[in-house]
């Protein structure tokens, strides 16, 4: 009786094991999807580069100008969880991802998943970046690749246990992964959906300025409603239009701080948000606008006291 | 009458040294409303809100410049614990950095007095170009060494 037992509990075990490597198995995007996969324009993958905010994690720390396209990495994230360190996307074929296919960017950026197959952790915003578009996706490509070749391995990320196990992102994107849109647009404003596919993909607000519980997953309940920042000292502020919010700005505010990094009463931007407002100010002025009025769209919250 | 002016004067600086001493954070702080209340009026003829004035332009930039004449000196060793400051630690870790962004600041703001000569700027070109090369400045060193909440 006690063997048999013994031999269930044995099966159980290891059928609980295979779900648990198959379930968090990093799943590479079917075939089928990436044979659609368009020819990307380089001259339109520029916008989506700077929309996208590659640079500021993955160019030099004070990268400047021309600068801000080596993308050697070595941008340190510093979180509750550990450093999280930018790798090297530059173009050169063995320290960057210069010899990548289309579709292994696409797989990286939209799945989380490297060409070997292994999962790369959410510090790299591709629960966001899942929304971006297989045009886009193929313009942002064809861009980086005309991009200068950076010859310099960055360092492994340096995280405490059991963050240091890949295995369990699988895990987390089992739980968390979700590529539908968090605000709902009714009808067919083109502007409004476009400033949501700016803030909620491309631009990947949300990864700062929504809080996250204890595993690190986006509280979508609570979307844009500002966070601890989780590089220590301060607060990412409430971009919503609630209490503590952004409320008494205008659209036409908004876009001028996008534009510029001045609010309304002409204090200036400040801490990160001085690289994400500089990729902003790349950005055309409708597409600034497309954001502020999607920022005004989202349902208010107020600040966390 | 002038005597007397000039003693007022004398009152007025050493009273602002004796707060200065006593309250490095307060002083600071002041010194950056001064900037903010400067970059709004710039600002505002800027976008076109305000008609240009170029007697209330050289007030701007006046104020610009001396408020960074006087900034850099009230970040005394231990102001950094006070709670109602938003400056970042970082700017004791690092006071090479940040005086480095205080020097780009007060060279911007020199300049910008200067262009402005007597009547100050001439039009509103004139006083974007001076204005605009010190207002880029606030940002590079709010990047590093502001922490807002």
């Amino acid at each position: 009786m006690f063997r048999k037992l013994a031999l269930i509990a044995l099966l159980a075990a290891i059928a609980g094991g295979l779900a648990f490597f198959w379930l968090t198995s990093p799943k590479r995007m079917e075939a089928k999807a990436m044979a659609g996969m368009p020819q990307g324009v380089a001259d339109r993958g520029e916008l989506v580069f700077w929309a996208g905010g590659c640079a500021s994690c993955h160019a030099a720390e004070k990268a400047e100008g021309d600068d801000k396209l080596k993308l050697g990495g070595g941008v340190v994230l510093k979180t509750g969880f550990g450093d999280f360190i930018a790798p090297n996307i530059s173009s050169h074929a063995a320290d960057g991802i210069g010899a990548w296919s289309l579709q292994d960017f696409a797989a990286a950026m939209r799945l989380g998943v490297s060409p070997e197959g292994y999962h790369y952790y959410p510090s790299f915003p591709y629960g966001s970046y899942a929304r971006i578009s297989d045009n886009d996706v193929a313009d942002l490509w064809a861009f980086m690749q005309t991009l200068p070749a950076v010859d310099s391995k960055a360092p492994e990320h340096d995280l405490a246990f059991p963050f240091s196990v890949r295995r369990g992102i699988g895990v987390w994107k089992l739980l968390y992964a979700d590529p539908s849109p968090v605000i709902n647009i009714d009808g067919n404003d083109a502007v409004l959906l476009r400033g949501r596919y700016l803030v909620e993909g491309l631009g990947h607000c949300g990864e700062c300025h929504t809080p996250r519980d204890f595993a690190g997953g986006l509280i979508r309940e609570r979307w844009l409603a500002g966070a601890p920042n989780p590089e220590g000292e301060g607060r990412i502020p409430n971009i919503t239009s609630g209490e503590g919010g952004i409320g008494s700005w205008s659209v036409g505010d908004i876009a001028y701080y996008l534009e510029t990094g001045f609010t309304p009463d002409f204090d200036s931007v400040g801490g990160s948000m001085v690289k994400v407002q500089e990729n902003m100010a790349m950005l055309s002025p409708e597409d600034r606008a497309a954001i502020a009025a999607y920022l005004k769209a989202v349902p208010e919250h107020a600040s966390e006291k | 009458m002038r005597k007397s002016l000039f003693v007022l004067s004398m009152l007025a600086v050493s009273g602002v040294t004796a707060v200065a001493s006593e309250d490095p954070v307060a002083t600071r702080k002041a010194l950056m409303q001064s900037n903010g209340a400067a970059a709004g009026l710039s600002g505002g003829m800027m976008k076109g809100e305000i008609p240009y004035n170029a007697a209330a332009a050289k007030a701007a930039l006046a104020s610009f410049n001396a408020a960074a004449t006087a900034f850099g000196d009230y970040f005394p060793e231990g102001s950094d614990m006070d709670a109602n400051t938003t400056a970042s630690p970082k700017i004791w870790e690092d006071m090479e950095g940040f005086e480095a962004e205080l020097d780009k600041f007060q060279t911007a703001a020199a300049a910008a007095m200067q262009a402005a000569g007597k009547d100050g700027p001439a039009d509103l070109d004139a006083f974007k170009a001076a204005a605009g090369s010190v207002l880029g400045t606030c940002k590079d060193c709010h990047e590093g060494y502001r922490v807002k909440n």
